[in-house]
């Protein structure tokens, strides 16, 4: 039985038979759940790039001058195993650019954006699928070049991952590497507004019957607030690393200061100001998907509704609105009206606010529910704590008189870690290991989930915690060799640990490699239509792995996201959760409040 | 031309009950349809913060700038541009008739005007390359300071924009000929195209005259 509402869903989106040629089902897809896989894949192996280059500065840390074992002899051979200078610029720009742009984000917006958007709202694909396809293939020619720049005369990128200027022109940072990764990060700006464009108009259009924009999970609020930030502000991103490529090719003048008395030059500073507008939204452009699924796995694992669930929906859109009008607490120490100075810190510090609304309904969440802790639910209290260490710092660096103490030392890297790649991190293996399930048909091991855990919680908040104490005690970032500054050669043995946690936390990654590997080749049991009991569509709506078509009757929506709990439905089903779409017996979800 | 439908649907079949409502009939959009319009407003909302992102540049040089245009170079013509003015808007003209066109299935007209609009496309490049070749004979190469950065990187990223719609409305134009152009495709081409001529008035303003 139909209702009308699903009979025009389903006239509108019909279902088309699967591709059977290998090429169109596994490489050229456009079926979004294989588009969200592939993204994992590019997103996961370059996550293990960029950690790779984060172990080299940590080990340029503690032992500045001394041969890197094993990666040493691989990588670094023309220099016995040492990481010269230039070398090590390299390592830090590529470091920050990798994890941010290539594996953060795929992993994040691609992946769970793909995989998760149709599924949730109860639609059969995006709204644009073959845009979608394009989408990653731009991405993965992104990531190719910037492979490419390693393989040039002169190395890779150099200039820091923000690429100021005049660092970043031909006269900074000569060569071919820098000019494939300004084009890299262009190329990838082109393939997230492509991916954007479509998450936006998915979301307005295709959702079910019934899925009104306050029924929908947390996580796809997460996700299409960013889509929205990616389409308004990656295309700023695109054209300052246009006016960059020009400069470097072209000769023109936007961000080299010239001498000419009567033609003027071009001002360095515009970078920062095109790269800010851009760089702010950025943040929040990693960070609200992690919200967005911690939204959703808190209350799956408390077994209780989300607290005041358009509260948050409310504090992440005055969140993003606000994200946009904050760029220039980057820039205090550039050079500033006071005056201007000062708003920017009213708006940061303003940010707080609907920040604290978002994790105090977190932790009213979790307040008298029954938790469950499996291994999705100990990586979200884990992104609750870091994400909280981040924005705590936070709040001394949006403040002038403090961020002129603390500007560029090892404290904003550890601010900027908590919260960036941190929070995002842990927020995504929170997702991986939720939605592994859903995605590969298979439960991840919970004993190696659970030791992958701790190594990862406790290894990322005494590396960054480090960073923190260090930068506190006046250690500047990015240096080459930081002790020979007598002041900071007291803080060597901090370095060392920090370092020493940083490989201990690299380590215990690959226990998730193993558990990943072992999963999907392994003899794990399938892991059924809904393993966690919860209650959104991709879970009881759909089997497990969905098919082509996602759903074989798009569903009517009744209920919002978080339906737990409710003595009625115990009543009614014997269990403690309601699917969104389910109608309980006897008519019952008359008795039970359906909330909006 | 409402007597040209009346005849068409006598010939292939029966005639339509209320006349008046067959233009209205035709335009109403499909759901597939309207998804495709927001996608479009999102990328062209998307591509305006790009310009304006380039305008702000061009705003922070110029203000920083002790003279515009520098006494050594050479001022920037506004006749050229100004007409050209005048063939982008002819052409966005075309292409909305083009559109309507297609909406009453004259789509021999249609291809018509698709043609000419990418034929006034084409007229636009020229008339830009003629404006480029005359700057640069008269001393400004792109190396040659912010004011020459500025004229040389708006002007050729925008006529880019041109180059794309134009390929895109001829190709419309031959299909349109075979009945193959489907309406979403000229309607989204046609917005694409209105904004690429918007983009060039606020460049022509900006850059030419200011």
């Amino acid at each position: 039985m139909s209702t009308s509402a699903q009979v025009l869903a389903e006239a509108a989106q019909p279902i088309h038979p699967p591709p059977t040629s290998f090429w169109r089902q596994y490489v050229f897809s456009i079926d979004h759940k294989v588009i969200g896989k592939q993204f994992l894949w590019a997103g996961l192996l370059f996550l293990l790039v960029g950690g790779t280059l984060a172990m080299l500065i940590r080990w340029q840390w503690a032992f500045p001058y001394r041969p890197v074992p094993v990666l040493g002899q691989i990588f670094l051979g023309k220099s016995g195993g040492v990481i010269g200078p230039a070398t090590y610029q390299q390592i830090f720009t590529t470091h920050g650019l990798v994890m941010i742009f290539f594996a953060v984000t795929p992993v994040l917006i691609g992946c769970f954006g793909n995989f998760l958007i149709p599924l949730m709202i109860g639609a059969r694909d995006m709204a644009f699928p073959k845009l979608n396809m394009y989408s990653f293939w731009t991405f993965l020619l992104s990531q190719l070049l910037v492979l490419a720049s390693f393989l040039t005369d002169l190395g890779s990128a150099g200039a820091g991952w923000t690429t100021y200027p005049p660092l970043s022109t031909n006269v900074g940072t000569p060569g071919l590497g820098q000019t494939l990764v300004v084009a890299a990060i262009f190329v990838t700006g082109v393939s997230s507004t492509m991916g954007a464009i479509n998450y936006v108009t998915t979301v307005i259009r295709l959702r079910a019957p019934g899925m009104g924009y306050m029924r929908l999970p947390l996580t796809i609020w997460g996700i299409w607030l960013t889509a929205i930030l990616n389409a308004l502000f990656v295309p700023v991103l695109g054209s300052a690393a246009l006016l960059l490529l020009l400069d470097r090719n072209f000769g023109t003048q936007f961000f080299v200061a010239g001498a000419s008395a009567v033609r003027g030059g071009g001002d360095p500073i515009l970078f920062q100001h095109l790269f800010w507008i851009f760089g702010h939204p950025e943040v929040y452009i990693l960070i609200l998907p992690a919200w967005g699924i911690l939204g959703d796995v808190l209350p799956f694992f408390a077994r209780k509704p989300h607290h005041w669930y358009k509260g948050t929906v409310l504090a992440m859109v005055i969140v993003t609105v606000l994200s946009a009008m904050v760029y220039g607490h980057h820039m205090f120490m550039t050079g500033m009206s006071p005056l201007l100075g000062e708003g920017f810190m009213l708006f940061t510090l303003l940010i707080s606010a609907p920040s604290m609304v978002v994790v105090l309904n977190w932790v009213l969440t979790l307040w008298r529910g029954s938790l469950r802790f499996d291994s999705p639910m100990l990586f979200a209290l884990a992104t609750m704590f870091v994400f909280g260490v981040g924005g705590l710092t936070g709040l001394f660096l949006a403040d002038i008189s403090m961020d002129l103490y603390l500007h560029d030392t090892m404290f904003v890297v550890g601010h900027f870690h908590f919260t960036m790649a941190a929070a995002s991190f842990i927020a995504a293996m929170t997702g991986i290991y939720f939605w592994f399930p859903k995605i590969f048909g298979r439960r991840l091991d919970e004993r190696l989930g659970k030791a992958h855990f701790w190594f990862t919680f406790i290894g990322i908040t005494l590396v960054f915690g480090g960073q923190l104490l260090a930068g506190y005690a006046g250690q500047q970032r990015r240096l080459f060799d930081p002790f020979q500054y007598t002041f900071i050669q007291q803080l060597r043995g901090l370095n060392r640990w920090t370092s020493f946690f940083a490989f201990a936390l690299f380590a215990g990654q690959f226990i998730f490699v193993w558990n990943f590997f072992k999963t999907l080749f392994g003899r794990a049991a399938p892991a059924g239509a809904n393993p966690w009991e919860v209650t959104t569509l991709e879970w009881t709506a759909t089997g497990t792995p969905p098919p082509f078509h996602n759903f074989d009757r798009i569903p009517e929506v009744v209920r919002g996201p978080h339906e737990f709990s409710n003595p009625e439905v115990r009543r009614l089903t014997g269990r403690d959760f309601a699917g969104q779409a389910e109608v309980l017996p006897g008519g019952g979800e008359r008795l039970v409040a359906a909330k909006g | 031309m409402l007597g040209a439908n009346i005849r068409r649907g006598a010939a292939t079949g029966p005639p339509p009950p209320d006349v008046p409502e067959l233009g209205r009939y035709r335009l109403r959009r499909t759901e597939d349809e309207v998804t495709s319009y927001i996608g479009m407003v999102i990328f062209l909302a998307s591509w305006a913060m790009m310009f304006a992102a380039l305008f702000f540049a061009y705003a922070v040089v110029r203000v920083r700038a002790p003279m515009w245009p520098p006494p050594d170079q050479p001022a920037l013509p506004f006749l050229v541009p100004g007409l050209n003015t005048v063939v982008i808007a002819a052409s966005s003209g075309a292409v909305v008739l083009g559109v309507r066109a297609h909406a009453r299935g004259r789509h021999g007209r249609e291809s018509l005007l698709l043609g000419v609009a990418a034929g006034l496309g084409a007229v636009f490049l020229g008339l830009q390359v003629l404006v480029w070749v005359g700057v640069w004979r008269a001393g400004l190469v792109p190396s040659g300071g912010p004011y020459a950065s500025v004229f040389y990187a708006l002007t050729a990223f925008h006529a880019l924009h041109v180059l794309v719609g134009l390929a895109a409305l001829a190709v419309l134009a031959m299909r349109s000929r075979a009945r193959t152009a489907t309406r979403t495709a000229v309607r989204l081409w046609g917005m694409f195209w209105h904004f690429v001529g918007v983009v060039w008035g606020a460049l022509y303003v900006a850059v030419y005259l200011v």
